[in-house]
This record gives C-alpha cells, sequence and structure tokens, in this order.
C-alpha cells in the first residue's frame, strides 16, 4: 500500500553532530543500564481524546510516516552515520493506556526504551483518566529531534487538522556547507582547549558512586501559577538577567545544587554546558535533527556568594563565548566529530570532567509553547516534558512556559539524589525563585 | 548618524543573521514575538556596540529597550549623543 508520494522523501539523512552527540549519550545510557536518551512530551487535555480519530490525523502526516521507516546507518571509516528511508508502510503505533492516578504517567510508558537499534524511534500514546480527562504522549528517541523540533512536529499536526498547506522542505535540514580540512582541525585546537579549561578538575558533581544500585529513575513537576510566573520574571529583571529568565534559572539551579553539595562536604566549582536553539529565530525548520548548540559556565564558590553576583558571571561568560563565536566554533567541532568512530568520540566525551558530563544537567530549548493553545482542536490543558536523563550525572531540571506559567520539570536518578535531598531541592528552588521584595 | 540608517543597519543585521528568511519585519515589529530570545538580544547588543562605537551602560539593558529596532536605535542615538 502506498501511504505517501515517495518523491518528498530523502533517502538518506545524515545526523547532525549534535545528533551524533546524542548517539554517544545513547550508548552511554545503554552501558550504564539507566537513564535513556528517549525524550516524552505528554499534552493533558480537560476531556477525552478519541482513539480512531487521533490515529487518523498521526496516518496523515507525511514527516511520521518517514519517521517510522527509516533505520539508522552507523559510520564507517569516515563516513558520516545517517539514517536511510525503508519505504516498509509502517505507520505510527498508538496505544491506549487507563491510570487512575489524574495526570500519571503509566510506568509501561516511561519503561518502554527506544534505542538506536529499536525498530521504530517514534511512538504514540493516549492516557485516559478516571475523571474523564487524557494525556497524549509521544515519545521518541532524542537521536531523531530535539525539543525545539517537537514544537514544529506539534504545528505540523495542528496544520494537517486545520487543511493548511503543509511545506515539505521543512521537514529536513538543508544541504550543509562544505567547510575548509585545516578549518575544521584549526577549530577543533580552539575548541577542546575552551572546553578542557572550562571542565578542568576540580568540579563538583550531583553523581556520586554507589554500592548496589537500585538504578530507578523519576521525575517531578513543579508547577508556578500566573501570579507565581509573574514574580519569577520580576526576580530575573532585579537579580540582573536582563535578557530573559534563563540566567535566573540557572543561577537559581546553581545555587540549589551547591547547597547539596555543601550537605555532602564536597562543593567545589559548578560546571554547566547548556544547549541552546541553534535555529534561526522563527525557523519552521528542521523538524527532524538535534539543532543545538552549547554554552559552557562555569562558577567558583566565590561567585556563588548570591543569586546577582552569579548572574553577573554567567552574563559575562555568555558574552565572552558569544563574541568569540564559540557556539558556531562547538557546532563545526561537533560535526567534525561525526566523522571519527564512536568507540573513539564516546572515550573522548566520557573523558571531559572526570566522566561526569557536568555537575547536573539544565534545559530551557523546550519553553517554546506559548502559542500552542490547541491539539486535535481540544485545548490543552499542561503539558509534560519528561526528558532524557543522563547518567551521569544524573539529575536535570527542564523548564518550560506554557500558558504564561512557568513549571520545573525534574528528571533524577534515585541513586544520586536521596529522597531528603529532592524535598531540600524543591523547596530551595521555590524559595530562590518567588523570593519577595528582593 | 540619523535614525534611519540607524534602523536600516540593525534591520539589516538582524534578517541577515538571526532571523528565518521567512519572518518579515519592520522598525515596530516585537522583537520577542519575532522569534528574538535572550541569546540573540545579546548578539544584537554586540552589533551595535561595533558598528555604532557605543557602549550601552547596564541600566539601559531593560526589555523595554529591546522589544523593537525602533526602540533599539532611540538607545542608540542617545549614546551617541553624550
Amino acid at each position: 500500500m502506498q501511504f505517501f508520494d515517495n518523491t518528498i522523501f530523502p533517502k538518506k539523512v545524515f545526523l547532525t553532530g549534535a545528533d551524533c552527540f546524542h548517539l554517544v549519550l545513547d550508548k552511554h545510557a545503554q552501558k550504564n543500564k539507566i537513564g535513556g536518551n528517549v525524550m516524552r512530551k505528554a499534552f493533558y487535555f480537560k476531556e477525552n481524546l478519541c482513539k480512531e480519530e487521533v490515529l487518523t490525523i498521526l496516518n496523515k502526516s507525511a514527516i511520521l510516516y518517514w519517521l517510522c521507516n527509516i533505520e539508522f546507518v552507523p559510520g564507517f571509516l569516515l563516513r558520516k552515520p545517517y539514517w536511510k528511508f525503508l519505504d516498509k508502510s509502517q505507520q505510527i503505533e498508538l496505544t491506549i493506556h487507563n491510570e487512575i492516578e489524574i495526570k500519571k504517567i503509566p510506568q509501561s510508558i516511561l519503561n518502554r526504551d527506544i534505542t538506536i537499534n529499536a525498530k521504530k524511534y517514534i511512538e504514540a500514546d493516549i492516557v485516559y483518566y478516571n475523571n474523564n480527562t487524557c494525556a497524549f504522549v509521544l515519545s521518541w528517541n532524542h537521536i531523531l529531534l530535539d525539543a525545539s523540533g517537537t514544537i514544529l512536529l506539534v504545528e505540523h499536526i495542528n496544520q494537517i487538522i486545520n487543511n493548511e498547506k503543509i511545506v515539505t522542505s521543512n521537514f529536513f535540514p538543508t544541504k550543509e556547507p562544505k567547510t575548509n580540512i585545516y578549518k575544521y582541525i584549526k577549530n577543533m585546537y580552539e575548541v577542546k582547549s575552551f572546553v578542557q579549561k572550562s571542565s578542568k578538575a576540580p568540579v563538583s558533581s550531583v553523581y556520586k558512586i554507589c554500592q548496589n544500585p537500585t538504578k530507578e529513575t523519576k521525575t517531578q513537576i513543579i508547577n508556578f501559577n500566573i501570579s507565581d510566573t509573574v514574580l519569577i520574571n520580576e526576580n530575573a529583571l532585579k537579580c540582573g538577567a536582563r535578557f530573559g529568565p534563563t540566567l535566573f534559572f540557572i543561577a537559581v539551579c546553581m545555587h540549589t545544587i551547591n547547597e547539596v553539595q555543601k550537605q555532602r562536604n564536597c562543593e567545589s566549582d559548578i560546571w554547566l554546558p547548556v544547549p541552546y536553539d541553534a535555529r534561526l529565530a522563527g525557523a519552521k525548520a528542521p523538524i527532524i535533527t538535534n539543532n543545538v548548540s552549547f554554552l559552557f559556565y562555569r562558577i567558583t564558590q566565590k561567585e556563588l556568594g548570591n543569586i546577582a553576583q552569579t548572574i553577573a558571571q554567567l552574563n559575562k561568560q555568555m558574552v565572552h563565548q558569544i563574541k568569540i563565536g564559540m557556539p558556531k566554533k562547538y557546532n563545526i567541532f561537533l560535526n567534525m566529530m561525526r566523522h571519527i568512530p564512536l568507540w573513539l568520540y564516546y572515550f573522548l566525551i566520557s573523558k571531559t570532567g572526570e566522566g561526569t558530563f557536568a555537575s547536573f544537567l539544565y534545559s530551557s530549548t523546550g519553553s517554546k509553547f506559548e502559542g500552542l493553545q490547541f491539539l486535535f482542536k481540544k485545548e490543552i490543558e499542561d503539558i509534560l516534558m519528561i526528558p532524557a536523563l543522563t547518567f551521569p550525572p544524573g539529575l536535570t531540571f527542564v523548564f518550560l512556559n506554557n500558558a504564561q506559567k512557568c513549571s520545573i520539570n525534574i528528571s533524577y536518578a534515585t541513586d544520586i539524589i536521596a529522597p531528603h535531598e529532592f524535598h531540600f531541592i524543591e523547596n530551595k528552588l521555590k524559595e530562590l525563585l518567588l523570593t519577595k521584595n528582593l | 548618524m540619523n535614525t534611519d540608517k540607524i534602523i536600516a543597519d540593525i534591520k539589516i543585521f538582524i534578517e541577515k543573521n538571526l532571523l528565518s528568511s521567512d519572518i518579515k519585519i519592520d522598525e515596530s515589529t516585537d522583537l520577542k514575538q519575532a522569534g528574538i530570545d535572550s541569546f540573540s538580544t545579546v548578539e544584537i547588543i554586540l552589533f551595535i556596540e561595533r558598528k555604532f562605537g557605543v557602549s550601552i551602560p547596564d541600566e539601559k539593558l531593560l526589555p523595554e529597550n529591546f522589544k523593537t529596532i525602533s526602540s533599539l536605535s532611540k538607545i542608540v542615538l542617545e549614546q551617541l549623543a553624550q
């Protein structure tokens, strides 16, 4: 059965540098058998969705069809890894679940691992709750698409529903410009030296070696209402986060984790790579592939005196890195790393920061859901993002913004963060974000 | 240096370096609505400092001053006048 005009699909889509970085994280997750490289996004509705209607809409999506009919082809010698389109006529599976606890994502969804060896890299679920509400959950391997790509994918689903014109060229990345080999090598040394200096020991990390690990992971959400969110944004500005609240969020997370480390008597410098969406502003493309770059922040104990002081230092480091073009250089570096064998890439990455990757992980790249109010013609009540939990360090903060309300999704390994520590983290984040009379 | 020239230079920089080609802006477009995030705002400020040889003081780094190209041009003119 022919579902789509195959001429719209490229036979081969090369992984970007950031995709390959996630390939390393996928390998890392498989090796450690904890955490994973699966992203999950849940859209909550106040009324029930009809399975057949949802499935009909999903099956009209050419990009979902492509995603369900690809195979991963690893790199070989200097050849880059790529996705190969195989027209196997596979369609997305939509699984139904019934859950008693309102808003709970069933363990069967959370336990489903979608590795690079999976038959399909994206799956959909509907969870029906007892009070006639439901959640639509998308799960996918992070190598395929990033948080902003998911927003574009959801907008694409809405375009199908509204019979709007679908621009298929938006699905895939455009052809990359060729980079001179000498530029590659010069750039590599520059980036390597910058990252090594930024992450050099001693760096404090929440990661700790456990005897008898349970390898259990959890995701908890802290929700703020509209007036809380207004206060948070005001506090961000008062503390010197003049270009938006992101640096305030990062500083608050750093202070909180530093307090945890103090309780453990192992506080030191905090080192944090922070991803940001590298697509051009307002871009509707590409949906497929990860298009992120990173800024690297290192904050000393001296700079953790108060939030304003930390933000001033973060700001200084951010401006410096933009000035020297480090995010673009880091992207070129990641693109170059695609040509080296995965085992060597893994070895090099796991050496960074003494194998802990970072003090903890932070992301707010998926926070652009402000304009998304409807899906499947139903009003979205809430959005939850369950990030891929990289272990180590085993603790990831994701800040989201939806319907003028801020929320923090915290994923962690219970071997790393004890229950009393999580309780402390939750209270400290709230205290720092919602401080009155700053 | 007049306002029109400042507006034109900032607009060209944003369109050429930061914005997707299908997004159209003018001097009164809300830049945040057009997709300009904090990272891009820093790039605009660095461009302004480089291009017009001015330094924007911290107390002027306020969201209302980066809202539109028009508000950015006012800051540039103020700094040039000093």
